[in-house]
């Protein structure tokens, strides 16, 4: 399947892909509007790596699993993989126990601000084709692609 | 082929979704005692309380079942197995044939013997959704409930209830909360943040007496009691495994393929015996995590696709009033050769404990400072020298960033 790969060589760590994860999932779609009045997630964490003086950067969001530990985990069903692969969180289900948060052997999953329920990426493919991260990000460190796609490129 | 499963919980229907993924053609039907369809059973407390509803707490979706074409009988106990004529009866006179059987009867309660308590009008345990309508009719704004045991069940009956009735008392044997997952330290911040919630805890005593409206405790201390759940242990539900003289110690006995000592017929979740490979012993691990990869191993083998069952650990993450708990693997150190780091503020509920051995994580505890937990999971699991990584994990938060390039990069492209 399709998935969000980082680059990080490309990598500035401006956060950009966040800003626009946050606005593809707010209810007004706006940049500005869900900065300052729309407490939304990002499902995504930019990761920093220090060595020898030198910062690099990358953004790391849901792998989407074969095999989802996440899933396994989840004591409500809330966690589950669609049809498609896309690893998705029911809010509605979930209870926000942490148990897919203990599971997660990338540390892709958050608990959301509301501190009630968790966030994760859930590729937002609805809007568009590509990932809002994907497709914003300024320095082509994010791609989306198949990891046979993947293979011949790297 | 003909698939039974016994048991419509986790592992039960994680191993009827393994087999429709292996095997499209075989009838797949699973019997089920309650009257239910498959719920969260952790999500028991959650209902409880009124934050969620009988609607929420449904495991599957709808149309899992008939997607799958798996069969589900409710209300359907099993009685006996006969293994020679490799058949299943229900109490209510039904029949089953099997190629192939799962046990997966999970838990049942331990209600230790306490004088008097037949007194008592309304004494229940706290396991399945039964439980929980039979509270729910005898609870009010009025009522003083008293459970006896602070472990997680007992713990999560506590914060269901504290806020619809005049009182919670719990009361425990063992000197803190949770005595079989967390040590000292940790289980007094846990017990301080749930105190500050309409819950008193009397520790280091037992009920020793019933009586139609209170508990006599150990020490004398007499509590007013409308309402008594018995929250003491679960044990595994090995009844019908018994019946057919399968191998059992604690719990059913299984190979690494979940088969038990007879053949076609295997067993998964809370009711097996597992092997945990930190302490290198077979234990009960009665963990949703576990029932699921265990139903779903025998899900495979029952269906001619072979695989191993790799051990396990306890894994815990649970939640108290928006204190959240995570903890893996050994945490109560008595032996010695184990580092212990701790990060602590109290002010905050802020705890943080790593258990290092012989250049391994062996164990943690995290409350309310949980971020990344999974990749402190994997390094116990993944056994990972930690001298291997790019920095000293006591001294910095985990990230990826841990790993070294190569093997960062390998994870983030192979994917798992
Ligand atoms: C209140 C509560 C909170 C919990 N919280 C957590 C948590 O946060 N994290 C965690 O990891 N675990 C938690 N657990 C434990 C977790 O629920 C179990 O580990 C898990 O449910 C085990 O799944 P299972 O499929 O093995 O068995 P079970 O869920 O116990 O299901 C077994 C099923 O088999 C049925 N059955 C038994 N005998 C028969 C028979 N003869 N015929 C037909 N059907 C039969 C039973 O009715 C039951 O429906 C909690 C448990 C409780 C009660
Ligand atoms: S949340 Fe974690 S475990 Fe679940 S699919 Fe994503 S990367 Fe895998
Ligand atoms: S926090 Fe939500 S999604 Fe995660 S395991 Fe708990 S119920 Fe499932």
């Amino acid at each position: 399947m399709k998935k969000v790969y980082a680059f990080e060589k490309n990598c500035l760590g401006c956060g950009l892909c966040e800003v626009y994860c946050r606005t593809a999932h707010s209810k007004s779609k706006d940049i500005i509007k869900t900065y300052k009045k729309e407490n939304v997630d990002s499902a995504i964490t930019i990761e920093e790596i220090e060595k020898n003086g030198v910062k690099t950067f990358f953004a790391l969001q849901c792998r989407h699993c074969a095999e989802p530990k996440c899933v396994q985990a989840c004591i409500s069903g809330a966690m589950y993989k669609d049809e498609n692969g896309i690893v998705r969180n029911i809010k509605e289900k979930c209870v926000g126990c942490q148990s897919c948060i203990m599971a997660c052997p990338f540390g892709a999953i958050k608990m959301s601000v509301s501190g009630t329920v968790i966030s994760k990426c859930d590729l937002c493919t609805e809007n568009g084709n590509e990932p809002a991260c994907v497709k914003n990000c300024p320095n082509g460190a994010l791609k989306f692609m198949d990891l046979e796609e993947d293979k011949k490129i790297r | 082929m003909n698939y039974l499963i016994i048991g419509n919980s986790c592992a039960g229907t994680s191993c009827a979704a393994e087999i429709r993924n292996i095997d499209k053609k075989g009838n797949i039907t699973i019997l089920s005692e309650e009257n239910f369809p498959a719920y969260g059973r952790p999500l028991i407390s959650y209902f409880l309380q009124g934050k969620q509803t009988l609607e929420t707490i449904k495991y599957k979706k709808e149309d899992f079942y008939t997607k799958n074409k798996i069969t589900v009988k409710l209300n359907s106990k099993v009685q006996s197995v006969n293994t020679t004529k490799k058949e299943v009866v229900c109490e209510n006179k039904e029949t089953y044939k099997y190629d192939k059987l799962l046990i997966a009867t999970g838990s049942i309660p331990f209600v230790p013997p306490v004088n008097g308590i037949e007194k008592h009008k309304n004494v229940y345990t706290f396991l399945n959704i039964e439980s929980v309508r039979n509270i729910q009719k005898v609870v009010n704004k009025n009522s003083d409930v008293v459970i006896i045991g602070a472990g997680l069940i007992g713990l999560k009956a506590a914060e269901a209830l504290a806020e619809q009735v005049k009182s919670v008392k719990v009361c425990d044997m063992a000197d803190r909360v949770m005595a079989s997952v967390l040590d000292k330290n940790t289980a007094s911040v846990i017990q301080n943040h749930i105190e500050k919630h309409n819950v008193t805890f009397y520790l280091s005593n037992t009920a020793k007496e019933v009586k139609e409206n209170s508990v006599i405790l150990a020490d004398g201390t007499e509590l007013n009691c409308d309402v008594l759940i018995m929250a003491v242990g679960v044990r595994p539900n090995i009844s019908i495994a018994k019946d057919i003289n399968i191998k059992i110690n604690r719990g059913i006995v299984v190979d690494k393929y979940m088969q038990t000592s007879i053949k076609d017929i295997y067993a998964a979740g809370d009711c097996v015996e597992s092997f945990d490979v930190l302490s290198e012993q077979n234990k009960i691990l009665a963990l949703w995590p576990n029932a699921f990869v265990q139903g779903k191993l025998a899900g495979s083998n029952m269906a001619g696709v072979t695989k191993e069952f790799t051990g396990a650990f306890p894994l815990n993450a649970i939640g108290f009033f928006g204190l959240h708990l995570i903890s893996a693997g050994i945490v109560d150190t008595k032996q010695d050769g184990y580092k212990v780091y701790i990060q602590k503020d109290d002010t905050k509920d802020l705890l943080k404990k790593l258990v290092i051995k012989d250049d391994k994580l062996e164990g943690f505890v995290l409350i309310n400072t949980n971020e990344r937990a999974g990749i402190y999971t994997s390094l116990i699991n993944d056994k990972t020298p930690l001298s291997s990584l790019n920095y000293d994990i006591t001294k910095q938060n985990i990230g990826l960033n841990v790993f070294s390039k190569d093997i960062r990069e390998n994870k983030i492209f192979g994917g798992i």
